[in-house]
């Protein structure tokens, strides 16, 4: 078991140097410079070349990624271009927490709201409150967030004055309400819908019906057999949802003035500002592979039957 | 300054980008008689009975720095003015006024500048300002390792600039700077240029306090000590912005307490009826409703002046088709502006006909532009070499953005191209970067979506930038032996008068000539503005503005 998780994390950093690679020779490759896009009209093709020297932005690309590696080994991730001598880490680090905080928030309600929900969906597989779960859930799901947000903003901060109409004050202010709300729902949603089929799908399966004709109370079936072995499909998605915690919505961001990862990540795009990039996509990678790891593990705890190997 | 033209504004996603700002406010307010967040604060009517906090609420965005030695943008610039300050600065009417110094003496050849600095001028920390201190300040912005992107574009005139640029950082001094006593600094460039002390209106020369940074080091700029009306009190990356009134400050003290902005975004007309900020712009999407006069906003709609900008269409004349001044004509006068501006822009555009905006120096009103004009369009067609359209070369106008569609001007435009004189144009949308860049290349073949935006009151910004064979910033390769001399001719006349007369005759062959399509001039923009808000004003070039404010 330790063996195979070691045997994993050994693979992490191969993994991200090849994505780091990638995104320098993307960087350097593509179109665009980030002295340019500062200079604007002052742009001077000598004054911007002495620059880049300075910079070490005209070294080849491999002596610029060995170079940027090495460091990133050492935790320093290098400075902001765009935003004058700032580490990016310092940069950064604040707004994955804000990201994060309203990230887990969502996800609690998304699952709080979508597990139940779907599970009483399936129980009522057959009667006419499905159709009426499933319904509504969809509808949700397939509202687009800058549809909802603005609504949402408009009945309780505008018509009603209940909350701010925007801002940000962490987990116990009540500016985190709607935008919670606005990712939170739609991810209700997508669990209703995995669950209930889940549940469907094993409460038609062999084991049930045995346990049932052997007399297990229906609470039993529904609890010991059927929704453990039902949560499988979840587990991986909730994986996944954990992968982009740090992630941030650009325009859940925007809208209810959040100050998240979701817009540096764009503008740094816009800009150029490879370091910052660079940082935030090996975060995101290393989420991905770590998420996939417990994923893993928590298989093995739902399914006794799925070993790692 | 190349801009993106702001009817981008009619993408959705752009809309909401722009007409978006927040207000954070896990924050205490700088005024001492509060600790409500401002953002807590509850809305409407009752406010007016309230005594209000003296600090005024905006939304901003992120400035990439506070040194001035660094800044390029426009949102860095817009702080670091009120923190910081130079020799001389800008008022609200753009002229130049003194600032720390409080005369200045020209030498005959024009080349030696004499400054006198003002009495007992102070740094917010208290430090003396002395010449030294600017001689440091310019040597410093001059050093590439200071890491400024721009020093020599705004201190390039001055004697020894240059050299301490080029020589990669070996060379430190500055031997054009001379301090003569504490209060006296001179200043010796290589020209004389009239212009050169609007420059020093830019950040770049402004002073810094020499024995706080050596002291400090880098992190002197997260507590930054200027001469400005106002000190950074705190700065939270993404979230807010505060500045307070600097009491050492040597002209009248600023009237405000102190400014908060939110850098988070958020819905900001939503902000702003919810009494979370006290200014706004007005989007398209809410012009109508805040016109109205029943509207509760009306009243606190105010007209924001235009910049002065030219949005315009570009020709490359190196490429095929645009090589033929006739076939630049066709398209020209293929175009009815009127009823785009119109019809497509509810009159919130102003169709430009010439180069010069309203109102700048050395705007002609005479200038004849290309009209509408069916019949000539068809018949110059005819005239040029590419009438035929199987043997015409391929169009692509290339437009910034990545919202997916074009601006609805340049759809139209490129109907009105194909209804009138069947010209098939495709359009291609890079995003802002890769078309700065082909554009410094001189390789795009014809442009849209961007214009130029005055960065001084001069008509050489317009015509001598964008027009001199020669100029780095004459993207379409434009080239008229006539136009350059007439422009040489300019940049050493020294009667305004006939200099004025001598771009108005190098617009009227460049317009003439079909050198670019001339869109869009700007017009009138809108604005709220708390009634309790008094002395903010608009200006269509980043000056000091904050000190005048009060909230009443």
């Amino acid at each position: 078991m330790l063996k195979y998780i070691f045997r994993r994390l050994i693979w992490m950093p191969i993994l991200l140097l090849f994505v780091s690679l990638i995104v320098f020779i993307l960087g350097v490759y593509g179109p665009g410079d980030p002295i340019e896009v500062q200079l604007g009209n002052n742009y001077d093709e000598v004054n911007a070349d002495r620059i880049r020297e300075k910079m070490g932005l005209n070294d080849p690309v491999l002596v610029q990624w060995v170079r940027y590696v090495g460091n990133a080994a050492k935790g320093d991730f290098g400075k902001s271009y765009v935003f004058k001598n700032r580490d990016v880490s310092e940069l950064l680090i604040p707004k994955l927490i804000v990201s994060a905080k309203l990230n887990i928030i969502s996800f609690a309600i998304a699952i709080s709201l979508g597990i139940p929900l779907g599970f009483y969906a399936a129980i009522n597989y057959g009667s006419s409150k499905d159709p009426f779960v499933v319904i509504i859930s969809l509808f949700f799901y397939a509202m687009p967030v800058f549809f909802t947000a603005p609504l949402l903003i408009l009945v309780f901060a505008l018509q009603l004055d209940l909350v701010p109409a925007a801002g940000w004050g962490g987990v116990f202010d009540k500016r985190i309400i709607l935008p919670a709300l606005t990712v939170g729902i739609p991810g209700a949603a997508v669990f209703v819908r995995l669950i209930r089929a889940s549940m469907i799908e094993v409460l038609d399966s062999d084991y049930v019906k045995l346990a049932r004709a052997k007399g297990v109370s229906e609470i039993k079936v529904l609890w010991k057999h059927a929704f453990r072995n039902a949560m499988l499909p979840v587990v991986t998605i909730m994986g996944f949802s954990l992968a982009g915690l740090f992630g941030g919505s650009l325009i859940v961001e925007i809208l209810y003035g959040i100050p998240g990862v979701g817009r540096i990540s764009l503008d740094s795009v816009y800009s150029r500002d490879y370091p910052v990039i660079m940082a935030i996509v090996l975060l995101g990678s290393s989420a991905l592979v770590v998420a996939n790891l417990i994923i893993d593990f928590v298989y093995t705890l739902v399914d006794p039957r799925i070993e790692m190997l | 300054m190349i801009t993106k033209f702001k009817l981008i504004l009619f993408s959705l996603l752009m809309l909401m980008i722009l007409s978006c700002g927040g207000n954070d406010s896990n924050v205490e307010t700088i005024g001492k008689n509060s600790n409500v967040a401002p953002g807590l604060a509850s809305s409407s009517e009752d406010n007016t009975s309230k005594t209000r906090d003296n600090i005024f609420r905006l939304n901003f965005s992120d400035p990439p720095t506070f040194d001035p030695a660094l800044v390029t943008d426009t949102t860095s610039a817009s702080i670091i003015v009120e923190i910081f300050s130079g020799l001389v600065t800008l008022n609200k009417e753009l002229e130049i006024i003194p600032d720390l110094a409080e005369s200045w003496e020209i030498s005959e050849n024009g080349k030696t500048y004499t400054f006198k600095l003002r009495e007992g001028i102070k740094f917010s920390n208290g430090d003396d300002v002395t010449a030294e201190d600017f001689k440091w300040s310019i040597e410093r912005a001059a050093n590439p390792d200071t890491g400024s992107l721009n020093a020599e574009v705004y201190l390039g005139d001055i004697l020894g600039v240059k050299e301490v640029v080029e020589s990669g950082g070996s060379i430190k001094e500055v031997f054009g700077v001379k301090v003569i006593n504490s209060r006296t600094l001179e200043i010796t460039i290589d020209e004389p240029k009239t212009y050169f002390i609007a420059k020093l209106t830019y950040p770049t020369a402004f002073v810094l306090n020499k024995e706080y940074i050596e002291k400090n080091g880098e992190s002197w700029i997260d507590n930054p000590v200027g001469t400005g009306p106002f000190i950074l009190s705190e700065y939270q990356i993404g979230q807010t912005l505060k500045l307070k009134k600097n009491i050492n400050y040597w002209a009248e003290k600023a009237k405000l307490d102190g400014i908060i902005m939110n850098l988070a975004g958020g819905v900001s007309m939503a902000m702003y009826e919810n009494d979370e900020i006290d200014i706004t712009g007005v989007g398209l999407a809410d012009l109508e409703r805040v016109k109205d006069p029943n509207d509760p906003l009306n009243r606190d709609l105010v007209n924001v002046p235009p910049q002065f900008s030219l949005n315009y269409i570009g020709f490359n004349v190196n490429i095929p088709p645009f090589d033929d001044v006739n076939f630049r004509k066709a398209l020209s006068y293929a175009v009815d502006k009127e009823i785009i501006a119109d019809k497509v822009y509810s009159g919130l555009t102003k169709p430009s006909y010439s180069i010069i905006p309203p109102g700048f120096p050395g705007y002609s009103p005479s200038i004849k532009g290309i009209e509408f004009n069916e019949e000539l369009a068809k018949e110059y067609l005819a005239k040029s070499k590419y009438s035929d359209p199987s043997t015409r070369p391929r169009i692509i106008v290339t437009i910034p953005g990545t919202g997916g569609s074009p601006g609805l001007d340049t759809e139209i435009i490129s109907d009105m191209w194909n209804e009138t004189l069947g010209i098939d144009v495709e359009i291609q949308q890079v995003e802002w970067a890769t078309y700065l860049q082909d554009m410094n290349r001189k390789r795009l073949q014809l442009w849209a979506g961007s214009g130029w935006q005055a960065d001084y009151a001069d008509p050489q910004d317009f015509i001598d930038v964008l027009f001199h064979s020669q100029s780095d910033v004459n993207h379409g390769n434009y080239s008229n032996s006539e136009v350059d001399k007439l422009i040489i001719e300019a940049r050493t006349e020294i009667d305004n008068n006939r200099r004025f007369l001598l771009y108005n005759q190098a617009e009227q062959i460049i317009i003439d000539e079909a050198a670019i399509f001339p869109l869009w001039f700007d017009t009138d923009g809108f604005a709220l503005v708390k009634p309790w808000v008094k002395g903010y004003e608009f200006t269509p070039i980043i000056v000091p503005k904050f000190k005048d404010v009060e909230i009443k």
